[in-house]
């Protein structure tokens, strides 16, 4: 597209100049941008970046305790919080050819933004829908003020089965002893390709907790990525996948600690059926002057057919001597003793298998803090597994 | 009434490492009925436990002679899964954890699968009679959302074994060591449980050392076991004599070659 097109587009939808600015910028880099590295997984010939013209709106219901609108309501109503937190603090455009892309292309979004010392009891829930016609370039921008606490669920769903690119962001802004718990159930159909970027800004004292249940059954690129920079900030971070068919996924998790006292832990599972692909990368990095710091991961892949390629890798960069840092990895398939078990009460081998997933998912699948989000992932995990087994079955 | 028969049962294992086999039972023969409960004793590394995970199925035991008949139909070509929903149920020694699936979901699935796709049990019967049988192990309604064995004591294994037997309502349970490490209070409960299957329907095969078990589940026949083979069966006397006289007495009384394992 050309950049006197995408400023009309973006001018014909009242969006004000800063913004319509920011997305020529991004156009104009993005061809020279390299595409993010997901260590030993190759996706450079996916198509990913597609025109995009339209707008989608997305309602959402308005509470008085917080701000939450469709993005382009925000950058006209709220300019100086959007150009001060959108693609700004957390993610820049020219990190990747994708967040540029993003940034020129967004059509979708929303804001929320918790006030100060404001407690949320009642999980904030959105449900994003995917159309297959068109591209889905889907903003989320979180701002947690200080001293907020609050639960944010996101389901992503696709309606259709058209060939289409998903590229969608997630920005958290975690300020100063807030604490922010974060679920999230991705389940965005077979022939959408993506790429899911999720990260944020963690300041002093402040809890990010992620949940994500990777149940995509189209190709995905995932970057995951949690910055702690304030000292004592804590992030907890979980991530469950299931790939089937002729699915590929590669997963980057990365926590990086530059705050003193900084804890950052990831925990996750893949499971990987029949010929999918899965790479799981964990990377945790200790940048210099951060004592005190604690990075610690698990990584661990389940393979359940002998055509199904996948890894677990640990990467650990530590330039700071006063810290703690471990990792375990491991390539394994169903355990044998739980699966007799299971079967010798008269449980058939396939539900028996499942059950025996759902064990291996478990660790990280008891430790989402929300029970209906658990709830929730065992029945998409359920049904995933199913589906999984019967592609299984019929090739 | 359902019957269990071993005929000259002969079965060995394959040592791993050492890509060595070994035969553990040596042509064994047991017979029973539903409304019997029969009990193996016998001394450590006798087959004891071999014997009834083969007729469970378990896979790294190998049949090389003989057969295992279920109501006259022999059961080695079946897999674990079909000898169970035929009615056979093996408490184990050590059962499996399972994280992430709840007992109660175990316990309606374990069900479930014996009944036709549009015949499920209710949540209100399944509910129902689990109280009932909570309550009859002294359990507490909280081990029913905990994760399957996970993080259970060895006595709360035990029971949830026994609970998964008055669920399931086998034809036949093979009891493993079920007496092991239990305090005297859970070994009364865990044989409470076991006596109020009792019954026309029901029979058991009890293995375990020691004959304290069997003060409090009176067996109607008592079977020996050394060496891979069953050397003498008698009444629920025989474990009386046995807990007075050792295995070694019986064995010299028999005149066997069998070295005991926790024997110099």
């Amino acid at each position: 597209m050309t950049p006197d097109k995408l400023v009309q587009i973006a001018t014909e939808n009242n969006e004000p100049a800063w913004f319509v600015e920011k997305r020529r910028m991004a156009l104009d880099v993005m061809d020279e941008l390299p595409r993010p590295t997901i260590q030993r997984f190759d996706f450079h010939n996916w198509q990913m970046t597609p025109d995009v013209s339209n707008r989608i709106t997305t309602t959402v219901t308005p509470n008085k305790d917080y701000e939450l609108m469709d993005i382009f309501d925000a950058i006209n109503e709220y300019p100086e919080l959007l150009q001060k937190y959108y693609m700004q603090k957390v993610i820049k455009p020219d990190e990747n050819k994708f967040t540029a892309y993003h940034t020129a292309f967004l059509n979708q979004g929303i804001v929320l933004r918790v006030p100060k010392n404001t407690v949320i009891e009642k999980p904030i829930e959105i449900n994003l829908v995917q159309d297959s016609v068109t591209p889905f370039v889907s903003h989320v921008l979180i701002i947690a003020e200080e001293n907020s606490q609050f639960s944010f669920i996101q389901k992503m769903t696709t309606t259709g089965n058209q060939a289409a690119v998903a590229n969608c962001i997630v920005e958290i802004v975690a300020k100063d002893n807030s604490n922010i718990r974060y679920a999230a159930v991705d389940e965005l159909g077979e022939n959408v390709t993506s790429y899911l970027s999720r990260r944020a800004y963690v300041g002093q004292n402040a809890y990010v907790d992620w949940s994500i249940g990777l149940m995509n059954t189209g190709n995905t690129v995932a970057d995951f990525d949690t910055d702690l920079y304030g000292e004592g900030a804590h992030a907890e971070i979980k991530v469950v996948d299931i790939t089937s068919g002729r699915q590929q996924q590669g997963v980057n998790t990365r926590v990086t600690n530059y705050g003193k006292h900084s804890i950052g832990h990831i925990n996750q599972r893949g499971v990987i059926m029949d010929r999918s692909h899965l790479i799981f990368n964990g990377i945790g990095h200790i940048i210099h002057g951060a004592s005190g710091a604690n990075a610690e991961q698990q990584n661990r892949v389940l393979m359940m057919s002998s055509k199904a390629h996948g890894d677990a890798n640990p990467i650990l960069l530590i330039d700071e001597n006063d810290v703690i840092a471990g990792h375990a990895a491991s390539v394994g398939q169903v355990d044998q003793k739980q699966l007799y078990y299971l079967m010798s009460r008269g449980i058939d081998k396939k539900t028996a298998e499942r059950m025996v997933i759902r064990g291996f998912l478990g660790d990280v699948l008891v430790s989402i803090p929300s029970k209906i989000i658990r709830e929730q992932l065992v029945q998409t995990i359920e049904r995933k597994l199913e589906n999984g087994q019967q592609v299984s079955e019929n090739s | 009434m359902a019957t269990l028969e071993v005929k000259n049962l002969h079965v060995e294992i394959e040592d791993e490492e050492k890509k060595t086999k070994k035969e553990i039972l040596k042509g064994v023969d047991l017979k029973m009925k539903t409304g019997e409960i029969h009990a193996i004793m016998g001394p450590n590394g006798t087959g004891k436990s071999t014997l009834s995970q083969t007729i469970m199925g378990q896979k790294k035991y190998h049949v090389t002679k003989g057969d295992i008949l279920l109501n006259g139909e022999s059961i080695l070509d079946m897999p674990v899964d079909e000898r169970a929903r035929k009615g056979l149920f093996l408490a184990m020694q050590y059962p499996a954890e399972i994280q992430g699936v709840t007992n109660a979901e175990f316990l309606r699935a374990a069900i479930n699968a014996r009944r036709p796709e549009n015949d499920k049990i209710s949540v209100m019967d399944f509910l129902k009679e689990l109280d009932k049988n909570l309550e009859l192990l002294d359990m507490s309604q909280s081990m029913t959302e905990r994760y399957l064995n996970e993080g259970f004591s060895g006595g709360e294994k035990k029971r949830n074994e026994i609970l998964q037997l008055l669920m399931i309502k086998p034809s036949f349970a093979l009891l493993d060591e079920i007496d092991s490490g239990l305090d005297i209070d859970a070994l009364k409960v865990v044989s409470k449980g076991v006596n109020s299957m009792r019954g026309a329907n029901f029979g058991a095969l009890i293995i375990t050392h020691y004959q304290r078990l069997l003060n409090y589940i009176q067996p109607d026949v008592v079977h020996v076991m050394m060496g891979g083979r069953i050397v003498k069966n008698g009444p629920a006397e025989l474990a009386l004599k046995l807990e007075n006289e050792g295995y070694a007495g019986l064995r010299d009384e028999l005149g066997l070659d069998v070295k005991l394992v926790d024997e110099d």
